[in-house]
């Protein structure tokens, strides 16, 4: 199934997403990420440390959602938003010379879609020894403007 | 450094008591409670021997159940102490070094006015033509029985004079404390846990001074010192209270955070249940101390935190032209929903973040109070929003890109 035109307007335009990630004991964790989208795929990227909490909550638990929103401080009404909650994957973490041709040309991928949405503060910064790729495959997604809410189911047959 | 605050914090009574056997032998909180024990076994004794009036046995009994009360309360000090972690601003951390340096100062200064207080006392009963040992003891009690009354009245005295010495220290502490907390920078703060703990023991000394009101049945017949003990229990209670208080509005949280999360606007709430999780943005209100949020009733995160009420929750300052300027805080931790029950326990404080949530998003209580809006999203009465506190039991801070762990 699609992702309906408004929910991916919100993907597409902005650069926080807000990801929670739980532990096995059902306790959640939050962090803000820099994220990309890929409409091919629907998956959300993000990259992050491989020591951060919530790479081990991931192993973990892969279950996480992360919510992308547009906020008005003066406004409930223009309040615009999607949450997608969907399975994470981390990517297989070595040296480079030991990365699958595949794994490569992922990271490769999204550091260009990185560099190309965030260009002004990644600049040329390369993608640190730690840093990792999540991959995030949208089985739902819940949007929200003003008071009216709508969701959709995807097929993207990921853990259940 | 004093080496005095070092060592295990003890007053000068509790050790040297706490050196002779059998007291030597058994944990230091024990040994109080078996000193007590077989005071009153001693005591029961005499009775017997001396063919005493049940009603000295009451008094003497009385007498020894304040000292026991009085001791536990008080001996709580110590071991809290003890534990107290250090706070993270060296103002804060020199003043508790000095609070308990002088607390339990090597040169015990903590038996001065307990001491005053038995002479003054002793000499009130034996010289001023007081009646009292006679309704203790009968007429010409046995010297064995004088001497033991002595022991019990000094074992009172004692206590009492510990009662004003650490609640006017912890009063003075507070002041301090309060006055050091405004002049915080960055991350300076005296962790959550701590300044509850602080406050527990100053709970401690209020019910420290009510015990002393059981002290009026042994005094009944004289006037003036039932007036004497009266006034001990309101100065007691009243420093002790006013102290509670003052630690009570010290900001458990550093400046940066405590200013990051006074000045956004929105918070996002993590929940998770059978591993599932959830996340959006909520509206919030910090009243300096606590923070609170609201949800519908029909909102699927209630639904969650009803089943698990753990969380995360988050606040920041996102700005996109410069990101070494981001900032972010992560409460990790614990809800508290208020229900229905919770009208008339906590009015007041619900009323309170209901005007704080008016003063912050005027507009949003304009317009969710309009009658158009769906059941779920309309503000009006207090109860048709659930309102939900957060109890962190983790703080992370991210600054730029740098995370600071924050203890709580």
């Amino acid at each position: 199934m699609k992702i309906p035109v408004e929910m991916r307007n919100i993907l597409y335009g902005n650069y926080f997403g807000y990801v929670c990630t739980s532990d096995r004991h059902d306790q959640p964790h939050l962090t803000p990420v820099f994220f990309v989208y890929d409409e091919h795929s629907q998956k959300i990227f993000f990259i992050t440390n491989d020591k951060s909490k919530k790479v081990k909550n991931i192993f973990e638990n892969p279950n996480v959602s992360i919510t992308i929103d547009i906020r008005d401080t003066v406004n409930p009404f223009n309040n615009e938003g999607v949450m997608a909650q969907g399975t994470a994957n981390v990517t297989e973490h070595a040296p480079i010379y030991f990365l699958s041709e595949e794994t490569l040309q992922l990271y490769y991928d999204i550091y260009m879609e990185f560099k190309s949405k965030y260009q002004k503060v990644i600049e040329n910064k390369p993608l640190g020894e730690n840093d990792v790729i999540v991959q995030i495959s949208i089985q739902k997604i819940v949007y929200w403007k003003g008071p009216h809410f709508k969701s959709v189911r995807l097929d993207n047959t990921g853990l259940g | 450094m004093d080496k005095g605050a070092k060592k295990e914090m003890k007053w000068i009574y509790e050790e040297i008591v706490g050196r002779i056997p059998p007291f030597s032998l058994v944990s230091y909180q024990y040994s109080i409670l078996m000193q007590l024990l077989f005071l009153l076994i001693l005591g029961l004794i005499f009775g017997f021997i001396f063919n005493l009036e049940s009603i000295s046995l009451f008094y003497g009994s009385l007498a020894i159940l304040v000292a026991v009360s009085w001791s536990l309360l008080i001996l709580q000090l110590g071991p809290t102490l003890r534990k107290f972690r250090a706070p993270l601003s060296k103002d804060e951390n020199e003043l508790l070094e000095r609070y308990k340096g002088i607390l339990f100062h090597r040169n015990h200064y903590e038996a001065i006015p307990g001491l005053a207080i038995f002479i003054q006392f002793m000499l009130y009963l034996f010289f001023y033509g007081s009646d009292l040992v006679e309704n203790w003891l009968g007429k010409n009690p046995h010297i064995i029985l004088l001497l033991f009354v002595s022991l019990l009245i000094w074992d009172i005295c004692y206590r009492m004079g510990l009662g004003i010495w650490a609640s006017v220290l912890a009063l003075w502490r507070s002041v301090r404390l309060k006055k050091l907390a405004e002049k915080r920078t960055e991350l300076e703060h005296t962790p959550y846990t701590e300044l509850r703990s602080l406050q527990k023991l100053d709970i401690n000394n209020v019910f420290f001074g009510i015990i002393s009101l059981l002290l009026i049945p042994l005094l009944q017949s004289d006037n003036f010192l039932v007036t004497i003990i009266v006034i001990f229990m309101l100065f007691i209670t009243l420093i002790s209270v006013i102290s509670a208080y003052i630690v009570s509005k010290v900001p458990w949280l550093p400046p940066d955070i405590y200013n990051l999360v006074n000045e956004s606007s929105f918070a996002y709430i993590g929940t998770s249940l059978g591993g599932v999780t959830h996340v959006t943005p909520v509206v919030y209100v910090f009243d300096g101390q606590k923070i609170f949020f609201n949800t519908s009733k029909e909102a699927k995160k209630l639904k969650i935190m009803q089943k698990n009420n753990k969380v995360a929750f988050l606040i920041d300052k996102r700005d996109m032209s410069n990101i070494y300027e981001n900032k972010a805080v992560l409460f990790t931790g614990e809800v508290k929903i208020y229900g229905l029950l919770d009208v008339p326990l906590r009015l007041v404080q619900m009323l309170q973040t209901l005007s704080l949530f008016i003063k912050k998003y005027p507009e949003y209580t304009r317009k969710y109070s309009t009658s158009e809006l769906p059941k779920a999203w309309q503000l009006t009465p207090i109860i048709a929003r659930i309102l939900v506190e957060v109890k962190p039991i983790k703080i992370i801070y991210w600054r730029g890109a740098k995370q600071i762990s924050v203890p709580v």
